[in-house]
């Protein structure tokens, strides 16, 4: 089990007057085999801050660690990746040209022969609920729930501490959501692995999440244990964001 | 995937299908055959052409000299006496042969500068991408002399030069394709990962870049044919005693007013050749463009007779219908409607049968997961469908009038008045390249003959009405300055321009965030309030209808299950799928310690259904008449006229877990 801190996480676009900090100096932990809900709306940062901290996007400043250590320095070509990333559109994330076992092999790292790599990709996918006769198939044959599980499978491939979900469920439809969530919950308490997991979905996050942090425009408006935060949420935005979830009661009054 | 986004653009789409099924494809029509059978040809007398007839084609016949046509000679002879005929026909391989190791050069040159960005870093490539840029604004053919007066005047010397000129443009397509497909998530995900950038160059970005590459390497090497032909016509290209066709055309034309056909015969053969590589090219474009879109089949569409006959049978009584007779007046009635479209040469349909039914003001929401055919059904109400849909209802009827009687002109005349459909994307349904104000003003305009001061006047009104700040600078603002959540307010404002008694709103609020949708959700619900319109809102948040409507419609499979008042939503629908969909929401209260209910599997497609309940397979209470027999959508003995369920053994009281069928260890079947 291992720990992501982010420490005055920085990342700006563009130069001199024009430039625009996506992420401003963000402090964030994630701890060893906890889920970390980031909330927030577009444009608030959430997503460029999981990049960072994958390494897709490069920091202005500030650190990542894992486990007290610079998490981004000490890659090395073929060396494992311990932090691993499920992206949002399951028909995007996965390579239409290539087969299903294909894709998730691609993230082991030194896992020997042949036939060793088609045994690790068949428990792969049984360990996301699939059958492991799939590999052969090509994304195409897939629905969008199958295919966010092969994503999962391949984050997986890869041996992760931590794990980065970037609004995994928000494109499938509610009946698929559930399975997935249920999945990725189960996964993260058996392989003990640390998830940050990001969306805009209030009612999602608090389901899967132990802490949360609330984001908006670029800066960690408020964070805490999830029952706490959405207890008594001190932060005015927090308020409004929980206001704003649709909930079963007709809409009544009408602000001018 | 839903049959709205039907044309998909060549740019986008280079995964889908394999190179084999494209040629297949392109093999289905005439037009295809025609293409891929006279590049083969032209390809085989390329081959085949200089074995047989190359020494008769350099005979001299010096007992006929500069003939023409004759019985010997189809296309008479040249000066010195060589069969002309003969002569174009062995110049095959030479001009095609050139043509496309040009077209090779450019094509291999154009890879290695258009991926060397992908490869070299970010400094070396935008480098790179400057250069080429540069590169591509000359001329090509200009580029091509000049590069031939380098490498020296002479067939290779000229085909070099052809394709170190075509390079920059194939660079840059290359550079553009891969650009597109490194921006996809699959490319990210491999970078996560460690790989190489050679590695995902070679298995992420090129296999997905290769059928339009292939295609517009097709195109070239029709252009380059000509390019090379024009080259040897003015004495560049291929050198005597050499000869391909520009260069017979050359030959030919000093002696047009004594044989003609010197000169037509090998123009005859570069326009053919042109024609068959340029064809091929431009209907596999099409066919990758539009894999989606299919020809109607030959069957008959199923029902269409029935129901124009039943066109003027008398209605159905209301009784049986629902919707709560309370003496309101009926403004939509939909009976029977269904959507059809072509499948692999069959009719496949994602609406079947819906009936729906909206009183003056009321507010309905329908809701379904994605391909449940709830927004085909808004769309075929609005009459918004297209070829190759197909249509067919036994009653549509909009504020008095039989939406399928009257002709479309009359129709959208008169839609365009009455009904105002509010779309998913804002920033696709507003004109990019217009200020907003101008086009709230169109609508004034164009529908109550406003003049153009007083349409502006009420446009910025309206932009008022719809809450929009500071409206009068707004109105001279371009769709693209607006936030998501004002993009839809003036959208809504668009669509309340006229006076509309229904507004179709699909998915309005998906996009946006979800306190800019609460904004918009309560900015609608009171413009509709004031102007007395009705309210079809299609969505897939069950919590967003309830909350915005005063009955709901659930849509399974293209049918509806379940339609229902609001108030007995929350108090416990009956229809199994309904419940489940609730019971899996996850909402504010779930319990956090227990696993999400889930619903197993997932809808069947059109083309699956099987004639029983098309839930059954999912249903945690199905029986085998539930596969047997599709149930009807009716109301139950308990409950009111307003209330129908099409379920055989529909349930009751509060949600529970119970609603839900347990998960299968594991998911064994894929889509197809």
């Amino acid at each position: 089990m291992s720990v992501l801190e982010l420490r005055g996480l920085t990342v700006s676009y563009g130069h001199g007057a024009g430039a625009h900090r996506a992420v401003d100096a963000v402090d964030l932990t994630v701890p060893a085999g906890e889920i970390v809900g980031l909330v927030g709306e577009s444009g608030s940062g959430k997503s460029t801050l999981g990049k960072a901290a994958v390494g897709l996007v490069a920091p202005s400043g500030g650190e990542i660690l894992l486990d007290g250590e610079d998490a981004l320095r000490r890659r090395r070509r073929g060396e494992r990746r311990p932090i691993q990333m499920v992206f949002q559109d399951p028909y995007s994330s996965l390579n239409p040209r290539m087969t299903i076992g294909e894709a998730i092999g691609e993230g082991m790292r030194g896992a020997g022969g042949r036939a060793s790599r088609r045994a690790e990709v068949a428990r792969l996918l049984e360990l996301v609920r699939l059958d492991p006769a799939l590999a052969g198939r090509l994304p195409s044959d897939l629905s969008g729930g199958q295919r966010q599980r092969i994503a999962v499978a391949r984050a997986l491939a890869a041996r992760p501490d931590v794990i980065i979900a970037d609004e995994i469920t928000s494109a499938l439809d509610v009946s698929v959501q559930g399975a997935l969530l249920n999945l990725v919950r189960e996964l993260q308490r058996q392989l003990g692995l640390s998830l940050l997991f990001i969306s805009h979905n209030l009612a999602v996050v608090r389901y899967v999440s132990d802490a949360i942090a609330v984001m908006r425009d670029g800066r960690i408006v408020e964070q805490g244990p999830t029952e706490r935060l959405l207890a008594h949420p001190t932060d005015p935005y927090t308020r409004t964001l929980l206001e704003s979830v649709p909930r079963f009661a007709p809409v009544t009054e009408v602000p001018r | 995937m839903s049959a709205t986004n039907l044309a998909t653009p060549v740019l986008t789409s280079p995964s889908r299908g394999r190179g084999r099924g494209l040629l297949r494809t392109l093999l289905g029509t005439p037009l295809g055959i025609a293409a891929v059978t006279s590049v083969a040809i032209v390809l085989l007398l390329a081959l085949l052409a200089p074995v047989i007839w190359g020494d008769a084609a350099d005979a001299y016949h010096t007992d006929a000299l500069r003939q023409g046509p004759s019985a010997e000679h189809l296309a008479g002879t040249d000066s010195l006496g060589r069969d002309i005929l003969l002569r174009v026909l062995v110049a095959t391989r030479l001009s095609v042969g050139l043509a496309l190791g040009a077209t090779a050069i450019a094509v291999v040159l154009g890879l290695l500068l258009g991926t060397l960005p992908a490869v070299a870093g970010r400094r070396v490539g935008r480098l790179v991408a400057a250069a080429i840029d540069v590169a591509v604004a000359f001329p090509a053919l200009l580029l091509a002399i000049f590069f031939a007066v380098i490498f020296g005047v002479g067939e290779v010397g000229t085909m070099v030069a052809l394709g170190v000129a075509g390079g920059p443009w194939f660079a840059r397509l290359t550079l553009t394709l891969s650009a597109s497909v490194a921006a996809r998530d699959f490319v990210a995900a491999a970078r996560v990962n460690g790989v190489s950038r050679g590695r995902i160059l070679l298995r992420h970005v090129l296999p997905n870049i290769g059928e339009p590459l292939a295609i517009n390497a097709t195109l070239g090497a029709a252009l380059n044919l000509l390019a090379f032909a024009g080259l040897s016509f003015l004495g560049i290209g291929v050198q005597a005693p050499s000869y391909d066709w520009g260069r017979l055309l050359n030959e030919g034309l000093n002696g047009i007013y004594v044989n003609p056909w010197a000169a037509i015969a090998p123009g005859v053969a570069i326009v053919l050749a042109g024609l068959a590589f340029n064809l091929t090219g431009e209907l596999a474009a099409q066919v990758i463009g539009r894999r989606t879109r299919e020809k109607a089949p030959r069957e008959p569409l199923p029902g269409i007779a029935g129901a124009a006959a039943s066109a003027t049978a008398p209605a159905l009584p209301v009784a049986t219908h629902g919707g709560g007779d309370d003496g309101r007046e009926t403004l939509l009635d939909v009976r029977d409607l269904w959507v059809r479209f072509p499948s692999a040469g069959r009719w496949v349909a994602p609406v079947r049968g819906v009936d729906l039914r909206l009183h003056a003001g009321e507010s309905v929401g329908v809701v379904g997961e994605s391909g449940s055919g709830k927004s085909l059904t808004a769309l075929a109400i609005a009459q918004l469908l297209q070829e190759p849909a197909a249509v067919s209802s036994q009653t549509l009827r909009f504020d008095g009038r039989d939406l399928r009687a009257s002709s479309a002109r009359q129709t959208r005349a008169a839609l365009a008045d009455s009904l105002a459909m509010i779309f998913q994307d804002p920033m696709s349904s507003l004109n990019p390249a217009m200020r907003v104000g101008p086009q709230l003003a169109e609508v004034a305009t164009a529908h109550h003959g406003a003049s153009r001061r007083s349409a502006l006047a009420q446009a910025v009104e309206q932009l008022a009405a719809v809450r929009i700040p500071d409206p009068e600078r707004r109105a001279h603002q371009y769709p693209h300055e607006f936030s998501g959540g004002m993009r839809q307010r003036a959208m809504i404002g668009i669509g309340l321009m006229g006076t509309p008694r229904l507004l179709i709103a699909d998915e309005p609020t998906t996009a946006l965030d979800v306190t800019v949708q609460r904004q918009v959700l309560e900015l609608l619900s009171a413009v509709r309030a004031e102007a007395d319109s009705a309210l079809l809102l299609i969505s897939h948040d069950i919590a967003v209808v309830a909350g915005m409507c005063e009955r709901v419609v659930v849509m399974y499979a293209g049918v509806v299950v379940e339609d229902l008042p609001v108030a007995e939503l929350l108090a416990g629908p009956r229809h199994p799928y309904t419940r489940a969909l609730l019971a899996a929401l996850p909402d504010m209260e779930t319990p956090r310690e227990r696993p999400l209910a889930t619903i197993p599997g997932r809808p069947p497609a059109p083309a699956e259904l099987t004639g029983g309940c098309p839930f059954a397979a999912r249903c945690a209470f199905a029986s085998d008449r539930c596969r047997e027999q599709e149930p009807p959508l009716a109301s139950l003995a308990d409950t009111g006229a307003g209330h129908r369920v099409a379920c055989w053994h529909p349930q009751a009281g509060a949600v529970g877990a119970a609603d839900v069928k347990s998960e299968p260890e594991t998911e064994t079947e894929a889509q197809r």
